[in-house]
């Protein structure tokens, strides 16, 4: 898989930590990159279902471009936000929907991307891709 | 030796560090003798039950049997049916003894307590059949409320209730609720999946009139289970799932069935994890289980101290009853990252709603962080899992 310069840079220097604790310590920074999406308009619609935390997203287009908002009570979840939004924010839909989500196993943070009850950040990912193909 | 030095598993790494293994309300891990049965069940004697005459068949058919032997024996049980574990076992009741027992305006209690495995299927029955369900619910100290389990019993048909929660490790006065539930008329199910790892049952003097539970959390293999179940109720019941194994006769006309356990076991049953179950037993038995249950709540108890003045919010009470099962929350740190964060030091421990929402609900959490202790757990993995906790607070608090 081809990714984004910036998200191929992201990986590689996940992967020169060997330590998985400073890996996620690096994720939970990377929350501070989401673009909050604004808590009074958390709803139904905007929640990521199969979650174990709270976790909101809300795709728009600006200028033909993909904005993702998003926020989530915790921080691993809201930091793979953030690195999500690096690969995305700012692309033409065309373009982000050719993301894998395979890159949090490249960086070493989730052990499986199998749909389960504890992978919020796949069921993340596929609600994002599917708002993206509606703008296509 | 040590009890941990049966289970392999327990040797290897995870991210660098040793496993320190604290999810056994979740499933447990296997020692080498199940291993080794199921190995040589598959390497030597495996063959489909009941049907044809060849050795083979002969061999496996008794493994699968004796399983049901051991199970009566150990519970001291007349009617011990296999399936595929917890869930199976009460879907079965709501079938074969739900369908044929209860109609509009029927009751059945549950409790606020149960495991989705013991709500859903009950809920299922009640929209198709217009059936009450009510729900006895969890008190502050986090026990039953006995004085509306009580109130709740009148017209009940049934009462379903957890032996021992998987979220707080309180075990429920069984013996008082099935006592009242009958003085009113009502059948007793107990989903036993977390009870019967720390206590041995003696399933007549019990009372249930079903119990439900699985080999996997007592270190036998996952996809098996069993339904204990009263003579005179199982004589009531009819079967839910037809196919092989479970007739008498078929013709084109119509089948009979047949009469024993069989006829809730069609199809190919779990032959291999019957085996795997039986090497669990005799494993089991060579262990005093009375005297590792208080060494286990004991550890419990402590951490449940350690954490409760390191700030965290813990569910349970962990009196000498209750399993060593310690459910809690970091004042600060996500559950869900707070698992992450043990992981990448080698402990696995659960995190979320447990299948136990409605009891999440009424903690008024969405979920919790659980440590719970088995067989092979030490004391010392104990202070490590604390000593642990404190340095991610330290770091990430």
């Amino acid at each position: 898989m081809t990714y984004p310069v910036e998200l191929a840079e992201l990986i590689e220097e996940f992967r020169e930590i060997d330590d998985k604790m400073e890996r996620l310590e690096m994720v939970f920074d990377m929350a501070d990159e989401v673009i909050p999406y604004p808590l009074e308009r958390w709803d139904d619609e905007s929640r990521v279902l199969g979650c174990q935390s709270e976790a909101h997203v809300h795709v728009d287009l600006e200028d033909g471009k993909v904005l993702m908002l998003a926020g989530a009570d915790a921080k691993l979840v809201q930091g793979l936000m953030g690195i999500l939004s690096i690969a995305i924010n700012g692309t033409a839909p065309a373009q982000a929907l050719l993301l894998s989500p395979d890159f949090v196993e490249e960086m070493g943070i989730l052990n499986t991307l199998s749909p389960s009850r504890s992978n919020g950040f796949r069921n993340l990912f596929d609600k994002v891709m599917k708002d993206i193909r509606g703008f296509e | 030796m040590a009890i941990r030095d049966d289970f392999p598993i327990l040797k290897r790494e995870v991210n660098g560090f040793p496993l320190i293994y604290l999810d056994n309300a979740a499933t447990t891990q296997k020692p080498q003798v199940v291993l080794d049965a199921m190995n040589d069940y598959y390497t030597s004697s495996n063959a489909n039950v009941h049907r044809a005459v060849h050795t083979l068949a002969g061999e496996a058919t008794e493994g699968y049997e004796s399983c049901r032997t051991k199970l009566k024996e150990w519970f001291n049980a007349e009617r011990a049916v296999l399936t595929s574990g917890t869930t199976e076992a009460i879907n079965l009741v709501a079938h074969s003894w739900g369908r044929a027992n209860l109609s509009e305006g029927d009751v059945i209690v549950l409790t606020e307590m149960e495991h989705h495995s013991d709500i859903v299927p009950w809920q299922m029955l009640a929209e198709e059949r217009k059936i009450e369900l009510r729900y006895v619910p969890v008190m502050e100290n986090f026990t039953l409320d006995m004085d509306a389990y009580a109130a709740s019993l009148d017209g009940a048909k049934l009462v379903c209730v957890v032996h021992t929660s998987n979220v707080l490790g309180v075990r429920n006065p069984m013996e008082e609720i099935i006592e009242l539930a009958h003085s009113k008329g009502a059948l007793v199910l107990v989903d036993a999946a977390q009870g019967v790892p720390h206590e041995r049952i003696n399933f007549q003097e019990f009372g249930a009139d079903f119990m439900a539970f699985s080999a996997h959390k007592m270190c036998g293999p996952t996809g098996i289970g069993a339904l204990l179940i009263h003579p005179d109720v199982f004589e009531t019941m009819q079967p839910f799932m037809g196919g092989g194994d479970m007739i008498e006769t078929v013709t084109i006309t119509g089948s009979t069935y047949q009469t024993d356990e069989h006829k809730f076991e069609a199809g190919t049953p779990k032959i291999a994890e019957a085996v795997g179950w039986c090497a669990a037993f005799d494993w089991m038995s060579t262990l005093d289980l009375k005297k590792e249950h208080q060494r286990l709540i004991g550890i419990g108890r402590w951490v449940a101290a350690e954490l409760r003045t390191l700030g965290m919010s813990v569910y349970g009470r962990h009196e000498k009853q209750d399993s060593a099962v310690v459910s809690f929350n970091h004042p600060t740190i996500h559950s869900e990252d707070l698992a992450h964060l043990f992981d990448a030091r080698g402990f696995a421990v659960r995190t979320g709603h447990h299948c136990a929402q409605p009891l999440l609900n009424r903690l008024g959490v969405s979920g919790t962080v659980r440590a719970s202790f088995y067989l092979y757990n030490t004391m010392e993995e104990a202070e490590l899992f604390v000593q642990q906790l404190k340095e991610i607070t330290e770091r990430f608090g």
